[in-house]
């Protein structure tokens, strides 16, 4: 047997509740979840939906550290005892559910597709790309938008920005060869809750479950906005 | 999450972050304290600078002085490492870096604090 130790909200109070849950060999933390909610407690509210850490939906604080409770092995964690909690910096709507309207609207906002003046459904032509073009920025296509670089960032804690998966997002379009939006995009960089507000932690390339370095595209990001700023201030 | 969140680190960078900001606010508070001691000097005898120079240049002081050290040395290096991070270099040694500031600042600590007791101490 195993002690989850789960942090819940019912909407007005916060609390702690424990369930035992029996382990079997492989078990993985979203099956204990599962268990609980099919045996113990139906009212238990966690998002999920692949089970194979492809979706980022079941992101959650598991032993004190974002994980994806899908690919998270119970065993692996080397405790019978596991503590669960929302991801932190996110609004809580119920138990384990957090609010991801605002992460979206987020990533919405650096303009996540390729953007081209030349695209014509009447006679479409193929964006020819090297493979070392691609090698430029397909780590940063892996993002699963999680939440869990979000819920780590220090500067998120104290003040709603942009954050590391939008600006990863927008490091991602930017390195690609087929793109030609990166003015725009280092529009909404240069904003005031844009990479500037970056301290380097480098907390999210250590969460991330899909390991693409989110820190790494952010100051990447943020030399590329300081260029063009600078070049728009002396109109380069 | 609030000012907590700056203090939750999962990593060696997040403790590194969490340190940058406590030393950042004792140099800070020290600060303003420089500043006030300094306006001593608005008294032309000298005779208050001295004053002060007698009570807080003394060995009762030194373990202050030496921990203050520590913060400036810390403050200073782990922001070079961060320069050079956040102009997009070296990201991937960033472990190693870390380390050598650790090691360069505890070092650095070692000789000024060996310094500073000679002086004030003297021996």
């Amino acid at each position: 047997m195993v002690e989850f130790r789960i942090k819940r909200f019912d909407g007005s109070r916060s609390y702690w509740q424990s369930f035992e849950v029996p382990l079997k060999k492989g078990m993985t933390v979203l099956e204990g979840l599962l268990y609980i909610k099919e045996n113990l407690d139906s009212t238990l509210a966690f998002r999920y939906s692949c089970r194979m850490a492809v979706c980022g939906s079941c992101a959650m604080k598991i032993n004190g550290r974002p994980r994806l409770a899908c690919e998270t092995q119970i065993a692996a964690l080397k405790s019978d005892k596991i503590t669960i909690e929302p991801l932190d910096n996110f609004i809580v709507i119920k138990d384990l559910v957090t609010e991801f309207e605002g992460f979206f609207k987020k990533h919405e906002r650096v303009k996540p597709y390729l953007i081209r003046d030349d695209i014509s459904y009447e006679s479409p032509v193929e964006l020819i790309q090297t493979p070392e073009e691609l090698k430029a920025y397909y780590d940063f296509t892996l993002c699963l938008k999680c939440g869990a670089c979000y819920s780590v960032c220090p500067a998120a804690a104290t003040r709603d920005i942009l954050g590391p998966a939008a600006i990863t997002a927008a490091y991602r379009f930017c390195m690609d060869s087929r793109d030609r939006g990166e003015d725009k995009r280092v529009d909404v960089i240069l904003s005031d809750d844009g990479a500037w507000r970056c301290h380097f932690a480098a907390e999210c390339s250590e969460v991330c479950p899909k390991n693409i370095n989110p820190a790494k595209a952010v100051q990447k990001m943020r030399v590329k906005a300081a260029i063009k700023g600078i070049k728009r201030i002396f109109r380069w | 999450m609030g000012v907590s969140g700056w203090f939750r680190g999962v990593s060696p960078y997040g403790l590194a972050f969490s340190l940058h900001r406590i030393t950042g606010i004792i140099l800070l508070i020290y600060l303003c304290m420089h500043l006030t001691y300094l306006t001593s000097l608005t008294d032309k005898t000298g005779k208050t600078y001295e004053t002060l120079i007698s009570i807080t240049v003394t060995p009762t002081f030194l373990p202050f002085d030496i921990l203050l050290v520590l913060c400036g040395l810390y403050h200073g290096l782990n922001g070079l490492r961060l320069i050079v991070h956040e102009f997009g270099f070296a990201y991937e040694q960033r472990k190693a870096i870390l380390a050598a500031s650790v090691i360069i600042t505890i070092a650095a600590w070692l000789y000024v604090s060996y310094v500073m007791y000679k002086i004030v101490v003297g021996g």
